[in-house]
């Protein structure tokens, strides 16, 4: 299992952190788009971690060069957001929903149910790189509690039964 | 320039001031965190609120400016419920360590709290816990728990050092302020951020621990670290010698100047100071003959000096004076100098590594009085002494607080003339090599157990004062040079700092008129 926090010293040096020539170009073009460049920040983000995976303090102090800014400032910004990965992600991400509507309809259990299936805990991923599981706030689907997000997709209406049936989809 | 009334009071300020500094003006205090005059306005605290009349609902003071006829009421009941509540806000995670907390006394948090909390704390759940002593750099210590998250210390970090180093990570009541992983906080201004943090988040290492806030005392000062002169505040410890190992000095802080370092010092001048507490420094009057060292009065010290220049044609006499030295101790050496009509004397020793600088406040010149000696006629060829020395032409060196034997100088050729010269006298605070070497040795008093004044790079004379007593016998220059003088036969009266300004300002034109009073704790710039 890996950890939510730490990065993994093998993966950081097996994957070289450079944007493409084409990648570079839609940074500019990025940047470009804004009065001030940092707003291009996020956009900037999600495209390393689509590329790296996930968002590793290699690519983070990466991008900050790409920006002229510290690394600091950019690690503010990924631990911010819950959207970035700082370790190694699953193929598949299940995200529980948590809040108010969902835990009432039984998310507790959903989330137990995972757990049990997966033989991990919420935030970790499964040693062969499949799932990664996590618990989140409101994915506005309230009147199909308790929901959650597989991948691009959600899913309503949990039980264990479906629960099950989703993940033999996920290979 | 907007007019507007505050609390009653009518004030006039330059546009786009804001309303903390506006009411500052009158004397009104808006409790306040984030804002600092010299850093950007981030809003983050909140607990500068105001009512403006007009406006519905109270508004931060750091980032309203002040506009014409505005009507600002600080302390409306709305206003003060407020910043209670705010306070309880600013605590709700905070761990309330104030007895284990070297901020205590100085906090921020304990002072508004008393001014503008004093509420039930209502807080029943865990508290958030986060790091605490988690040493960020060299000199900074982070105690994560009791941060409130003003920003001041990332915007410092940002904007005067522009160096980055800091950042608020994670979000919401986890939100907590770091540095990137595997880096550390050691830009040459890191301690500022003690300095500006309103609570107990960011300590001082050197001095954390060391003596409790409300047992220094404080004296205004110069920093002698380089040619910049940052004004400084002394902070001594007296009243509880036993807490600090001996060390007299605490610490040394930043004092305002807007025309010199504005709130900021940096830390070579912050941590140069150890050398005042420190074993080598020189407590007697001492003479060495036939390689063994004795102590001796001072009276027996004046008397072989003046006997010496006396003695020796002023030809064969050299002095090697400092740029460390206040303008008061190089007056008192001039005259000596015309006394006896001494014409070879020098101030500057060229260091071995030329002097960092830099674009924020740091200097190159590691001297503080740099130009009051050029001021004062004493910038001769030191190297040419050395070399009258060595040829022995030069008999007598007088030498003040340099080490010789540790500059650009070739260290063979110093040691030649050292050996050569048949007396050398050593005038300062500690030893080196070089009065080890000394046949005199007269103990000056460190620029903290004294006062005086400085000439910075850009010709600004100013005052420092004597914080403690100087160690065992030292004394000021100013005062061994003008009891040489009186042995020479000249009367000196009231032996004080001031009269030998009083009587330089008087004879050198360009200190014309300037007097201890006028340069007061700003200093004046000459013209
Ligand atoms: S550490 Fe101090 S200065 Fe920095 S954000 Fe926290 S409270 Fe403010
Ligand atoms: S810049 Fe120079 S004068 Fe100012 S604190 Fe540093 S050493 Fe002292
Ligand atoms: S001082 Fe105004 S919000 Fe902090």
């Amino acid at each position: 299992m890996r950890g939510q926090d730490g990065t993994d010293a093998a993966t950081r040096a097996s994957t070289p952190v450079a944007f493409s020539v084409e990648q570079l170009a839609e940074v500019h073009r990025l940047q470009g788009l804004y009065p001030d460049r940092r707003a291009a920040l996020l956009p900037v983000l999600h495209l390393a971690q689509e590329t790296f995976g996930y968002v590793s303090l290699e690519v983070e102090a990466y991008v900050a060069a790409l920006f002229d800014l510290t690394p600091a400032h950019v690690h503010e910004v990924v631990t911010f957001y819950t959207l970035f990965f700082r370790a190694p992600k699953g193929r598949h991400i299940v995200a529980v929903c948590h809040n108010l509507s969902c835990h009432l309809a039984g998310a507790p259990m959903i989330v137990a149910h995972l757990r049990r299936r997966l033989g991990i805990d919420v935030g970790e991923t499964t040693d062969d790189g499949r799932v990664t599981l996590q618990s989140v706030e409101c994915l506005c689907a309230c009147e199909h509690a308790p929901m959650m997000q597989v991948d691009d997709r959600y899913e309503f209406g949990l039980t264990p039964e479906k629960v099950d049936r989703i993940l033999e989809g996920l290979r | 320039m907007p007019n507007l009334t505050i609390n009653g009071h009518a004030v006039e300020v330059p546009p786009g001031t804001n309303l903390i500094e506006a009411a500052r003006k009158i004397g009104v205090e808006i409790p306040h965190y984030c804002y600092h005059p010299g850093l950007s306005i981030a809003g983050q605290c909140r607990l500068c609120m105001v009512d403006i009349e007009k406006t519905p609902r109270p508004t931060i003071a750091c980032n309203t400016p002040a506009v014409d006829g505005m009507v600002v009421l600080t302390e409306t009941d709305r206003v003060k419920e407020t910043r209670k509540s705010i306070m309880e806000f600013h605590l709700i995670n905070h761990p309330l360590d104030c007895p284990v907390c070297d901020q205590a006394g100085e906090c921020w948090l304990q002072i508004y709290y008393m001014q503008h909390g004093l509420y039930d704390p209502r807080m029943r759940d865990e508290k958030v816990h986060k790091p605490k002593a988690v040493p960020l750099g060299p000199h900074v210590m982070l105690d994560a728990e009791r941060c409130i998250l003003c920003s001041r210390c990332v915007r410092f970090c940002d904007e005067v050092t522009r160096t980055g180093e800091l950042g608020i990570f994670d979000r919401g009541d986890h939100s907590e302020i770091g540095l990137f992983p595997g880096t550390e906080l050691a830009n040459k201004y890191s301690g500022n951020v003690v300095d500006i943090c309103p609570v107990g988040a960011l300590t001082d290492r050197d001095f954390r621990f060391a003596v409790r806030v409300w047992y220094l005392e404080r004296a205004t000062s110069i920093c002698p670290g380089c040619a910049r002169g940052c004004n400084i505040e002394v902070h001594v410890n007296r009243r509880r010698p036993h807490h600090n190992e001996g060390r007299r000095v605490a610490r040394l802080k930043p004092r305002f100047n807007a025309d010199v370092n504005r709130w900021w010092i940096c830390d070579a001048g912050r941590y140069g100071f150890a050398f005042v507490d420190d074993k080598t420094r020189l407590l007697a009057p001492s003479r060495r003959e036939d390689g063994a060292v004795s102590d001796a009065t001072w009276e027996e010290a004046i008397g072989a000096v003046a006997g010496a220049l006396r003695r020796f044609a002023p030809d064969e006499i050299g002095v090697v004076a400092s740029p460390k030295m206040a303008n008061e101790d190089l007056w008192a050496l001039r005259r000596v100098l015309e006394q006896r009509g001494i014409r070879r004397v020098a101030f500057r020793v060229p260091p071995r590594e030329p002097g960092d600088e830099d674009t924020v406040l740091i200097r190159g010149d590691k001297n503080p009085n740099s130009r009051g000696a050029e001021l004062l006629g004493l910038d001769g060829d030191g190297a040419a002494i050395l070399a009258a020395a060595r040829a022995r032409v030069v008999k007598c060196l007088w030498v003040f607080g340099h080490d010789l034997l540790q500059c650009a100088w070739d260290a063979a050729e110093t040691d030649a003339a050292l050996r050569a010269v048949p007396l050398l006298i050593f005038t300062g605070t500690n030893a080196n090599a070089t009065s080890e070497r000394a046949h005199w040795v007269l103990p000056a008093a460190t620029w903290v157990e004294r006062e005086g004044t400085y000439t910075n790079f850009e010709g600004r004379v100013q005052r420092f004062r004597a914080a403690v007593e100087p160690l065992g016998q030292a004394l000021p220059e100013w005062d061994i040079l003008g009891r040489v003088l009186q042995a020479l036969g000249v009367e000196v009266s009231a032996p004080r700092a001031e009269r030998w300004f009083r009587e330089l300002a008087g004879a050198v034109p360009v200190f014309a008129g300037l007097t201890y009073q006028s340069i007061g704790d700003g200093g004046a710039k000459l013209p």
